[in-house]
């Protein structure tokens, strides 16, 4: 069955009164007027002019227009009323709206039944036959549990990862990157680590199989290398320093970016997020693979009160503002810090220290460099509340479509 | 950083002052250790690998009463020649010695206690499980010289220490609990290390001591002996424990050992003198330290030292076998003053920040992957042959393997992304779908090179319910691809993890950067999946070039 609504213009009209009514109003306000004038005071007016020509109430006289005839009505505007509310009109001025397109003829399907009844949903069906005026909307509980929704979202460490990696851009680091697979010369030789070092074990350092030896790029720098740790251990073992390894902490990051780095880059801060590897037994505190967040600061006249500044700066970057320093040991810094932070309780954020000329000279580098790294991951967990490390990287979606960086 | 618990009583009497706990929490971890637990009785220690000196229990003391004021400053040590002469064979698995004799012990229980401890945490931390060096000690009363160091025949015999039969060296070897410990350590040797008197084998380094020279508590005077593979490492861990000994009251000698064209002198407490600049002190620290200052603040740490003009000559204790370098007394001046002490300066230096590109271009995909309606996924690197390959019906390809794995779980690094994915599916086989994952992740794939390896991120995505297929991992490609304005053509890939005339790999300047298509039931089968599953996987970095 069909029913007739409204166009834009009908409606515009039903709203505005018709054009030719407009101009009446005029001609009545001013007895006369030119051409010129009326189609700048009357809206819509080559319509209002066809039409108040064609019903006889205008002429046109010497260039004017003059009132003729007074209307009684306009019973166009009747029918919009009417055609509105959705009742019926006379089909004579029914046809005269459709053919000034101020009325259209749509179909109507199921939704004619619905009239005066409750209905659920509202469809396009309603809305544009405008039946949507006659039915009732059946009220919802609003208590009913929501339907369960799947949604994309980001990994909530990673959200916390890319927090910290956006402060420190904001302090002026730069970021890096360096290879999972590590010579141990990058990872440990550079950085004056004797090569009986307990923490070069096997118990502490993934080896490979396969490959299981790396290439000598800079035969000089390996020669500088040598003669380091033989003047200062007594020793070092050449083949060891080839074997490739899966990388054991950020610092090679670190030693790798010192070597490229050209006078002219400075003065220069580097951070690298680097996922280290370490042979642990997993549990809640431990992880074969963990992230760690290292960073260096390389200028001429830099000093262990500058370290501190930024080891300060760099907890506040995730939060922390109450911090304390510790001596402690590293191989490849003199001195050497802790960083202690609050969170809840004092916890260990990170070492610090300004790297020993052991390690800088034979990168080319002749004056103290700044270096830092923080236990990204343990970090992560005080901050989300995660008690378990195997929860960071969660195989449960459950968690992952819960947990929430707040 | 071994862990170390000490006797409270004993530490405060050896302070030689009453100290609260918190008090002396404080302290030591000024000094650098860290306070594990204060109890009744009872401290322990974690203590960093460089200052081996305060492992014992009497050096500890000595670093508190410096650090306090107490006695501050250099600490002598008297050694006097006894005039006993070792001959040192030639040992080729152990060659290095080095000995002393320890006069006018008074040992009880907490004095054995501790000596006995020392020894074994200097074995397992400098002498790198007795391999580079290992400690004998010996009631010298019991030792009736000519003392002899030599290389002898496993068939040699003697009483090991908790033993009463005689036994030869290879039975040793078999039957002791040290000897199957660490035999392992000389094996390879032709001829086997022992020390000799006129009577017998009285000490097996790196094993066992004899049962004739045992130490008890009627033991007055000791002979130790220090083998091992390293001389440096030798003569520092005789120093340290002689020095602790007459940390206790004990007098010491020396020892002549002779080896075959040279003759030393141990143990050799000469301190070393380190030249430092006050302007490096100054400039290192970024404090303004008068040569006065300094030298009182050595003085905490136990050093003396003369100044010169803008030098300062330090005197270090032969105990500090962790000193070598100026900084490393720059370091102790620190300390001294304290960390908490310096006030932070901020550095008058401005840079640029930058991310990586790479990362920031995964950042960027990440974003866009989560209005595609997909949850991120972050799995490990590590994993193995089985799910990489074998579960995903494909041939096994070089990988990078694992010397030393903890589990079968994780023995190699991925290649693909796709098995972690696909690994969380059929671990979230009870929760609701649809399941729509993504990772962006790192593989590393065996190349030539540095590393002979390449390290390549990656980024995955799997989509798993009743009705995923085709036709939606399609159109999350392409209008991945389109979003970043890659220009790609697709062609129809033959892939055994993927079901027949339903995958596609993807092209761009045409060189393959990934694939995506239909996973093939046999694979959802080897996974446990009872559901579809559609999975993309591309190669982040040649599409950011």
């Amino acid at each position: 069955m069909a029913m007739f609504v409204l166009t834009e213009e009908g409606k515009n009209y039903l709203e505005k009164g018709l054009p030719e009514r407009r101009l009446i109003e005029l001609l009545k306000k001013v007895g006369r007027i030119t051409l010129k004038e009326a189609e700048e005071q009357v809206e819509n007016f080559d319509i209002a002019l066809q039409w108040a020509k064609k019903k006889g109430f205008v002429e046109l006289k010497f260039n004017e227009l003059v009132l003729v005839k007074e209307p009684e009505s306009f019973p166009e505007e009747e029918a919009l009323k009417k055609i509105d509310a959705g009742e019926e009109v006379d089909e004579k001025i029914l046809k005269i709206l459709i053919q000034r397109n101020l009325v259209k003829k749509v179909v109507r399907g199921e939704v004619d039944k619905l009239i005066g009844k409750e209905v659920t949903n509202l469809s396009p069906e309603l809305i544009k036959t405008g039946i949507w005026k006659k039915v009732k909307f059946k009220p919802y509980s609003i208590t009913t549990p929501a339907q369960k929704l799947w949604f994309g979202k980001l990994h909530f460490y990673k959200e916390f990862l890319e927090e910290m990696k956006e402060r420190l851009i904001g302090m002026g680091f730069v970021e890096a990157r360096g290879p999972l697979v590590e010579m141990n010369f990058w990872n440990c030789d550079v950085l004056f680590m004797p090569s009986d070092h307990p923490s070069r074990s096997i118990h502490e350092v993934f080896f490979l199989k396969n490959p299981n030896t790396g290439k000598v790029l800079d035969k000089k720098l390996w020669e500088r290398v040598r003669k380091t740790h033989e003047k200062g251990w007594g020793y070092w073992d050449p083949q060891l320093a080839k074997k490739l390894i899966l990388r054991s902490h950020g610092t090679a990051i670190s030693a790798r970016t010192l070597y490229k780095l050209r006078k002219e880059d400075l003065p220069f801060k580097m951070f690298a997020i680097a996922k280290c590897f370490r042979p642990d037994v997993i549990d809640a505190k431990h992880h074969i693979e963990f992230e760690q967040c290292e960073g260096i600061v390389v200028e001429e006249g830099l000093n262990f009160r500058h370290l501190l500044w930024y080891l300060k700066e760099i907890a506040s970057c995730v939060g922390v503002e109450k911090v304390r320093f510790k001596p402690t040991y590293f191989p490849f810094t003199e001195p050497s810090v802790e960083l202690q932070g609050y969170v809840d309780g004092w916890i260990e954020l990170g070492g610090a220290g300004i790297f020993r000329p052991e390690v800088t000279l034979p990168l080319g580098i002749e004056f103290p460099v700044l270096a830092w790294g923080i236990g990204i991951g343990r970090l992560a967990m005080a901050k989300l509340g995660i008690k378990d490390i195997r929860d960071l990287y969660s195989e449960k979606l459950e968690v992952l479509s819960k947990k929430f960086l707040v | 950083m071994p862990t170390i618990a000490y006797d409270k009583t004993d530490l405060i009497r050896l302070i030689g002052k009453e100290m609260s706990d918190e008090e002396l929490k404080e302290i030591i971890e000024s000094i650098k250790p860290s306070v594990e637990k204060i109890r009744e009785n009872e401290i322990v220690l974690e203590h960093p690998a460089d200052r081996i000196d305060l492992f014992g229990i009497e050096g500890l003391a000595r670093a508190i009463r410096q650090y306090t004021g107490i006695k501050p400053g250099l600490c002598k040590y008297k050694v006097k020649r006894s005039g006993l002469v070792i001959k040192v064979d030639s040992v080729p698995v152990r060659p290095f010695i080095g000995c002393a004799i320890v006069k006018g012990l008074k040992l009880d229980d907490s004095s054995i206690k501790s000596l006995m401890n020392i020894q074994e945490i200097l074995h397992e931390t400098i002498g790198r499980k007795r391999r580079k060096v290992a400690i004998g000690i010996h009631d010298f009363d019991k030792i009736k010289p000519p003392i002899r160091y030599a290389g002898v025949s496993r068939e040699e015999k003697m009483i090991p220490l908790g033993y009463t039969e005689e036994m030869s060296l290879k039975e040793v070897l078999e039957k002791t609990e040290k000897g199957k410990e660490y035999g392992f350590l000389i094996q390879e040797g032709k001829l086997w290390p022992v020390f000799i008197d006129s009577l017998s084998i009285f000490s097996f380094p790196p094993i066992i001591n004899s049962e004739r020279t045992r130490v008890t508590e009627k033991t007055k005077n000791l002979f130790i002996d220090v083998t091992g593979t390293d001389k440096l490492a030798v003569l520092q861990v005789l120093n340290i424990l002689v020095t602790n000994l007459a940390e206790r009251g004990c007098k010491l000698e020396s020892v002549r050992i002779r080896y075959k064209k040279k003759v030393e002198e141990t143990p050799d407490l000469t301190e070393k003198v380190l030249e430092v600049s006050k302007n490096v002190v100054n400039k290192l620290l970024g404090l303004e330290l008068e040569g006065k200052e300094i030298v009182k603040l050595l003085k905490r740490m136990g050093y003396d030292s003369i100044e010169y003009s803008d030098k300062l000559e330090v005197i270090v204790p032969a105990y500090r076998v962790d000193v070598s370098q100026p900084v490393d007394v720059v370091e102790d001046i620190a300390i001294a003053y304290g960390y908490n002490n310096f006030e932070l300066l901020e550095p008058k230096i401005s840079t640029i920040g930058k991310a990586d590109e790479l990362e920031k271009f995964s950042t960027r995909v990440r974003n866009l992957m989560v209005g595609f309606g997909l949850l991120e996924v972050v799995r490990t690197v590590l994993t193995n042959q089985e799910e990489q390959f074998d579960k995903m019906e494909v041939e096994r390809k070089n990988v990078v393997e694992v010397e030393n794995p903890v589990s079968k779980e994780y023995t190699c690094l991925r290649v693909w992304l796709l098995p972690s994915l696909l690994k969380v599916l059929s671990a979230n086989k009870h929760v609701e779908y649809p399941q729509k994952l993504f990772e962006v992740g790192d593989v590393v794939l065996p190349a030539e090179g540095e590393t002979m390896s390449k390290t390549v991120r990656k980024l995955c995505v799997a989509i798993s319910h009743s009705a995923a297929g085709f036709a939606e991992i399609k159109s999350v490609a392409e209008n991945f691809l389109t979003s970043l304005n890659v220009q790609y053509s697709l062609k129809m890939l033959d892939h055994p993890t993927f079901i027949k005339g339903r995958a596609c790999e993807i092209y761009v300047k045409d060189k393959p950067v990934g694939f995506f298509g239909e996973i093939h039931p046999k694979v959802l089968e080897n996974w446990k999946l009872e559901m579809p599953v559609a999975a993309f996987e591309v190669d982040l970095e040649s599409l950011l070039s």
